[in-house]
């Protein structure tokens, strides 16, 4: 065995990996070859100075309970965030929805002034979210679309039913509510007609005014 | 070097999801002391290794629903406080980029032992070492502290470090040799303290 073969067997005589032959023929060498010898004792040393060597170096006093102080901190915001998205989450769809519908309706002012607009079914309110699809967006203040109140009422079932139902479709929850609804409602009626002819006086109507006074 | 059996660790980690405060003091201060060593060592500064130590359990806590519980906690927490030195080396290296990160002189962390001949002999030779070992690569220091600091085995090191385990021995063959370079570029002097001190022939 040269020094070359030798020492590329270091690695594995230092990682205890040689075979007992290999480990022979290395040993031999190592007594007849002083640079070899020399060598694979500076790193046998080494190592023994590596690990028997202690630090000496600690953390500070109260590492744990710092450590833990923050883990606390960092579940509980987690739970918070969860919770109020759970909650807030189907909310804030059911606002935007809402939103999109008021601000989606024919604010010509007075033009359905007498009309009454009621769906019956998923299919009715089909009907409605249709037609306001294809209305202008109006200015803020002027008359309330009563297509949108309607809307609007719905919106509001749907929001106290939105924990309960969050998984379901629209259509969905529409049926829910369906079923849910008084039997003895008036049939539906739908302003078919095309919004023409002079426009009425302004008439600054809340949501709340018509939805509070009954149908 | 605390150890559990594997059956006494799932137990505390499945209490740990759960967020029971016992079990997570447990794992901290069965491993924390281990790996504090190994950061203190990659990082060379006391405030950084505490810092990043701390940011290992939490990540580790944080995480632990996708812990996998047949590999040992320590070989995971390990991981990702080796990812979170290499960030902060690799940044403090950007800072300052003419500026060696790991001085020849420790930075006073090291105590000293008691004040005999003896002892400043050793202490002088595990200087030289250990010096040696700050003037490594990152990944060949890790695999050596890894290995003789923590004993673990070159297929626990590369899970450590993300690397094969021909890489991994790569590395402790490049870092072994890299350290006999350092160690007989010493001047003759301190070279025959350090064969006196190992026993070795003139």
């Amino acid at each position: 065995m040269n020094c070359e073969q030798a020492q590329q067997l270091f690695d594995a005589y230092l990682d205890g990996e040689l075979s007992p032959s290999l480990a022979t023929e290395l040993g031999a060498h190592r007594l007849r070859c002083p640079e070899c010898r020399r060598a694979l004792a500076l790193l046998e040393v080494t190592g023994h100075v590596l690990t028997a060597y202690d630090d000496r170096v600690s953390l500070k006093e109260g590492f744990e309970d710092r450590l833990l102080a923050c883990v606390d901190d960092r579940s509980s915001f987690r739970q918070r965030f969860r919770r109020a998205m759970y909650i807030l989450g189907p909310l804030a769809a059911a606002a935007v929805i809402t939103m999109a519908f008021l601000g989606a309706f024919d604010r010509n002012p007075g033009r359905w002034a007498g009309e009454k607009v009621q769906a019956k079914d998923s299919a009715g309110l089909d009907r409605l979210w249709q037609e306001l699809d294809e209305t202008a967006d109006a200015e803020k203040g002027e008359a309330v679309d009563p297509r949108a109140l309607e809307l609007d009422r719905w919106g509001r079932k749907m929001q106290k039913n939105l924990q309960s139902f969050q998984d379901l479709t629209i259509y969905q929850w529409l049926d829910v509510l369906e079923k849910a609804k008084d039997s003895s409602a008036p049939e539906d009626h739908f302003p078919g007609a095309d919004p023409s002819g002079e426009p009425e006086p302004e008439d600054d109507l809340l949501i709340e005014d018509v939805v509070g006074g009954g149908r | 070097m605390a150890s559990i059996s594997r059956e006494l660790e799932k137990q505390l980690i499945e209490r740990a999801r759960l967020r029971e405060q016992g079990a997570m003091r447990e794992l901290i201060e069965l491993h924390k002391d281990r790996l504090f060593a190994f950061l203190w060592r990659m990082i060379r500064n006391h405030h950084d290794a505490e810092d990043i130590c701390q940011d290992a359990f939490l990540k580790a806590f944080a995480s632990l629903e996708s812990f996998s519980v047949q590999y040992r906690f320590s070989t995971w927490l390990f991981t990702i406080g080796y990812r979170i030195c290499l960030n902060r080396l690799r940044s403090k290296r950007a800072i300052n980029s003419d500026t060696d990160v790991f001085t020849s002189t420790p930075s006073g962390d090291e105590s000293s032992g008691e004040a005999t001949l003896e002892s400043r002999e050793a202490a002088e030779l595990r200087k030289t070492v250990w010096q040696a070992v700050d003037r490594l690569s990152a990944p060949q220091r890790a695999t050596v502290l890894l290995f003789y600091r923590h004993e673990m085995s070159c297929r626990e090191i590369a899970r450590i470090l993300e690397l094969p385990v021909a890489t991994v021995k790569s590395h402790l063959h490049r870092a072994r040799k890299r350290l006999r370079e350092i160690i007989e570029s010493l001047s003759e002097k301190e070279l025959q303290e350090f064969r006196s001190l190992s026993g070795l022939a003139g």
